[in-house]
């Protein structure tokens, strides 16, 4: 049966474009896919020659195609061609070579699809996997890519199984936390990261998992990063510390991120900036702030040393006026046993009493990093003003007090805290020190703001500030007879180094000073199990 | 022999005020404390035979509280004790109509002596 038989009409039912031609390239035969793909209408196409009609080109063109297909019978491959109307067009082409009864062949027959916007979508994939190529090996951050599906099969069922907090969980089962580490593995890692962990080739750190990069301190970063890749939060930006390859450790800005298509790969893209620079210069910058807060504390201690003094003095005292009624009662015609063995107990409490006031002041003395815990600010307004009790009396001061209950905790060192509401309350003292005896009042409250963070203000009934508060917080700037002037500026040292601020003005009444100390509230706790 | 009248201690502090309410009962005498001027000025009926107090507490001072009595019109021999050091306390104590004026910490024989020669009676007895 020849073609004829098919006939035409079939071609022209068929979505591909067939075409034929003869040895010299002239078109043969032209179906309606043709005319709709091409846009020339038979009569126009027949007798042309094709390749110069469709003007067909071909990028990895080594030989002419026709020259394989006249040894070969077959050809595959993709044409870039173009549109009556100028379009350029991608076609999948198939061509298949017929040969007559001689064997000598005669015609060629093409099958085509147009795969244009395939074809465009692939090369900007390849472009764009190009650039990104480009920039991960060659970019100053480091980078590693991370194939996580092993990860996600153990976490996706997780939420099946009810778990809603991701972090939370996690955060109870830190051998689990581990097995994921181990599970997460390095694709790939670029020069820079490399340079980082210490490693020397990629096969160094390609391949294996990640547990021996993230210390156990850095856990709750890795959860951190975890659950944002689950909970598909992308972005994830925050400072840790990891683990090289020979063990030592190093601080780094670190984040996560993926793009879609490499999720769909399983492929998360983490970054790493070292910041270990940057930390230690903070660290130097937070131990002279801590050596300044300290000699301003030894210098507060020598301005309170009469009150130091006045305080030991009454367990003393009690000591010494015990031990004598001891003797007296041993010395009796009876010797008042019982007597003595109640005394000799008071002794004991008394020598406690002075032992604890020793201790406050050598803490207030000692030099100590500053040790962060949550603190209620009330409970160091109450231990200031116990430790200030003497000093208040001498200079017959009263105190008012309006405390918040509750207070929102603040994150801070006690110490430092203290040494801020001291300096506070014995400058407030001082500048009521001309003042008549019932004018000096001393008043103490907290609250809580409205944006949740705590306040302190401190107020006395002296002569008030200057109308430019602020140069109390340069340094050597002092309205006092002695004293460097160096409290205030120590003050607001500290406040920084706790995110918080102290201002200072007067009162609204005009009489006296005011200074407000803000401090941010202490983040929530995380229980652990 | 222990007389009724007792020795009022006066002193905020607890822990001194009770070793001395004990220093004086070893000494043979009836002892009584008050944690304050006010609480002393409130339930004193005359019949007190010494007051010993601190110059400096909370409220009325020592000497504020002597100046009331002898408002009120009351002789008691008064022995003040401080821990202040400036020389002006002393005078300023005195002048208000103290005995005299013990530093802390004081010797409580010193204390005893002074207390024997306010209540008339003569040294080292016990």
């Amino acid at each position: 049966m020849s073609d004829a038989a098919i006939g035409p009409d079939i071609l022209d039912l068929l979505h591909e474009s067939v075409i034929s031609w003869d040895r010299a390239g002239r078109i043969l035969s032209w179906n309606a896919a043709s005319e709709e793909l091409y846009g020339w209408p038979a009569e126009a196409a027949l007798g042309r020659v094709a390749g110069t009609l469709l003007q067909t080109s071909h990028d990895r063109l080594l030989v002419e195609p026709d020259d394989e297909l006249w040894r070969a019978e077959r050809w595959e491959g993709e044409l870039k061609r173009r549109t009556a109307s100028g379009e350029e067009r991608i076609v999948d082409v198939r061509w298949t070579t017929e040969r007559d009864e001689a064997g000598k062949a005669w015609r060629t027959i093409e099958t085509a699809r147009d795969v244009t916007d395939r074809a465009a979508a692939e090369e900007a994939l390849r472009l764009s996997e190009y650039r990104y190529r480009n920039m991960f090996e060659a970019m100053a951050v480091g980078f590693v890519e991370m194939d996580f599906t092993a990860v996600g099969a153990m976490l996706i069922p997780l939420r099946e199984k009810g778990v809603t907090d991701l972090t939370a969980w996690l955060r109870a089962r830190p051998g689990f936390v581990r097995k994921t580490m181990a599970r997460a593995i390095v694709v790939d890692v670029n020069e820079k990261a490399l340079q980082l962990f210490g490693g020397s080739t990629k096969s160094d750190m390609v391949g294996g998992g990640s547990g021996r990069y993230w210390p156990p301190t850095s856990e709750p970063v890795y959860i951190e990063a975890l659950a944002a890749t689950m909970e598909k939060k992308p972005h994830l930006v925050c400072e840790t510390r990891m683990r090289r390859l020979d063990g030592s450790e190093f601080d780094t800005l670190f984040t996560v991120s993926w793009s879609a298509e490499s999720r769909k790969r399983g492929v998360v893209l983490l970054a790493y900036v070292d910041v270990s620079e940057r930390k230690q210069a903070e660290a130097a910058l937070q131990q002279l702030r801590a050596e300044f807060a300290h000699a301003a504390r030894i210098s507060m201690l020598g301005e309170l040393t009469a009150s130091i003094a006045h305080e030991l003095n009454q367990p003393l005292a009690a000591i010494a006026t015990r031990g004598e009624a001891s003797l007296r009662w041993l010395a009796a015609d009876e010797p008042q046993l019982d007597e003595v063995r109640t005394l000799a107990a008071e002794i004991v409490a008394d020598v406690r009493r002075a032992a604890s006031i020793i201790d406050r002041v050598r803490s207030m003395a000692e030099p100590r990093p500053p040790q962060w815990a949550p603190l209620d600010l009330n409970v160091i307004v109450e231990e200031v003003l116990a430790f200030l009790r003497h000093e208040l009396q001498a200079q017959s001061v009263s105190i008012e007090r309006d405390l918040a209950e509750p207070l929102p905790l603040v994150l801070g060192d006690r110490t430092q805290l203290q040494q801020v509401i001291v300096n506070l309350a014995v400058n407030a003292v001082q500048a009521m020190s001309e003042a008549e005896a019932e004018r000096r009042i001393l008043r103490v409250g907290t609250r809580r703001t409205d944006n949740g963070s705590a306040m302190l203000v401190v107020e006395d009934e002296g002569p008030g500030l200057p109308g430019d508060a602020s140069r109390l917080f340069d340094g050597f700037f002092s309205t006092k007879a002695s004293g460097m002037g160096m409290g205030l500026p120590i003050c607001r040292s500290i406040l920084d180094a706790h995110g918080g601020d102290i201002e200072a003005g007067n009162r609204n009444s005009g009489v006296g000073a005011r200074f407000t100390v803000t401090l941010p509230p202490a983040p929530d706790l995380i229980p652990r199990s | 022999m222990p007389s009724e009248n007792p020795i009022s201690v006066v002193e905020d502090d607890e822990s001194l005020r009770s070793a001395l309410v004990g220093l004086i009962r070893s000494s043979g005498y009836t002892a009584r404390g008050f944690a304050s001027a006010e609480e002393y000025l409130a339930v004193q009926d005359g019949l007190c035979r010494c007051v010993i107090t601190d110059i400096q507490m909370p409220g009325l001072s020592g000497i504020e509280m002597i100046a009331r009595l002898r408002g009120m019109g009351y002789p008691v021999p008064v022995i003040m004790v401080t821990a202040r050091t400036e020389p002006a306390i002393e005078a300023q104590a005195i002048a208000a109509g103290a005995l005299c004026v013990l530093r802390k910490p004081f010797e409580a024989e010193a204390l005893l002596d002074r207390l024997r020669g306010a209540l008339g009676e003569s040294a080292g007895s016990p």
